[in-house]
């Protein structure tokens, strides 16, 4: 005789990754490690801009690398002199907890002080994973077009820091830098929303106030 | 987009729980998805009906239900179902029906859920 049964499951996959989110930030937490989960669109300067970072302060500073193949950010991270760990993703559009625990036990913690996460250049499916950084910082820039920010929502409601990137490249490309910003503000208006040009070094510094900012906060 | 990896972490989900139940066969499978979730509920089902070959799962009803969003407004009283705007996955824009705001605490909306599932024994 076979019998049909009803089992309660309740196991939520989105919690389950938060779960390893909070874990990750007591690893972090125990070594005094302040992190970054730097997010945005493909190309905007996630890189470009962590690099900026690296040469600007003097904190020490740690860089996950997660791409769809690693080597490339890593390699560009490594000529800085900073402690590296590349995490190819493979064909997934976003890092998750675990993948990140794992790159965790590879970097030498005790060792730093900052610690950037720069994850795959994508608006939509790192909303959905939690990684247990410190703070958000969301890239994007005017070559995505000005109406980035009104296609992508959830991601900038859940930022604590957004860079409006290659606005030397604003008129070129015929976007409105200042509406991006206001359409930020209407969906999130605590965000800090920072203009920048990575190549003529405009906002550049008001980005390492703002981490300062975050640091000292914490 | 993740659904083919959200996809394998339900099956390993219903295979485990089914495992420990002793189940011959799993015939239904109900998942709760938010409407908050970067997830298409009809690309995720498709997904799960290709990946479940083989295995316990192969002949189940995958039943996805939607899960809607639900706040408490941090601007006025109000606890309830949020205003999305008619938008549905991907581009949901929560605000409060009461007073306009989006200064809220989402409740639910953001769950990819394995609920039940209805298993066969000897
Ligand atoms: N004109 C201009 N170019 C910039 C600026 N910032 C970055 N770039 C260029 O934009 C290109 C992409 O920059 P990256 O820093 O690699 O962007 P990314 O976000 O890390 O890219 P992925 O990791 O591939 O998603 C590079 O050629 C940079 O030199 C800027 O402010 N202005
Ligand atoms: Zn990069
Ligand atoms: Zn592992
Ligand atoms: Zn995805
Ligand atoms: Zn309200």
């Amino acid at each position: 005789m076979h019998k049909v049964a009803e089992v309660e499951v309740q196991h939520d996959i989105m919690v389950a990754n938060k779960k390893l989110a909070r874990k990750n930030q007591r690893i972090l937490d125990k070594d005094r490690v302040f992190s970054v989960d730097v997010v945005g669109a493909i190309g905007s300067g996630k890189t470009s801009l962590i690099e900026a970072i690296i040469d600007a302060v003097d904190y020490k500073i740690g860089v996950i690398a997660g791409d769809v193949i690693s080597k490339y950010d890593a390699g560009r991270f490594e000529n800085h002199n900073v402690p590296v760990v590349g995490l190819n993703t493979g064909k997934e559009c976003h890092l998750d907890a675990h993948l990140v625990e794992h790159a965790l036990h590879d970097m030498p913690l005790e060792d730093i002080d900052v610690l950037f996460i720069e994850n795959v250049g994508n608006l939509i499916c790192p909303v959905d994973f939690d990684l247990g950084s410190h703070m958000r910082m969301v890239v994007i820039s005017v070559t995505e077009g000005d109406d980035t920010v009104e296609k992508h929502p959830l991601i900038f409601q859940d930022a604590d820091l957004v860079v409006i990137n290659k606005v030397d490249l604003a008129e070129a490309v015929g976007a409105d830098s200042d509406k991006m910003v206001r359409d930020v503000k209407e969906l999130n208006s605590e965000v800090q929303v920072i203009k920048t040009s990575l190549k003529t070094g405009t906002g550049f510094d008001d980005v390492i106030k703002a981490i300062d900012g975050f640091i000292t906060d914490n | 987009m993740h659904e083919l990896s959200m996809a394998q972490a339900i099956v390993d989900t219903v295979l485990d729980a089914a495992e420990k139940n002793n189940a011959t066969e799993v015939v239904e499978v109900t998942i709760e998805v938010g409407m908050l979730t970067m997830l298409n509920p009809e690309q995720l089902k498709f997904l799960l009906d290709v990946i479940v070959e083989d295995t316990l799962l192969a002949n189940a009803e995958i039943i996805i239900e939607d899960v809607p969003v639900e706040i408490d407004c941090r601007s006025c009283d109000y606890t309830g179902l949020a205003n999305t705007d008619g938008s549905d996955h991907y581009l949901s824009i929560v605000k409060c029906p009461q007073c306009d705001e989006r200064n809220v605490e989402i409740l639910t909306g953001k769950e990819c859920n394995v609920k039940t599932i209805k298993i066969e024994k000897e």
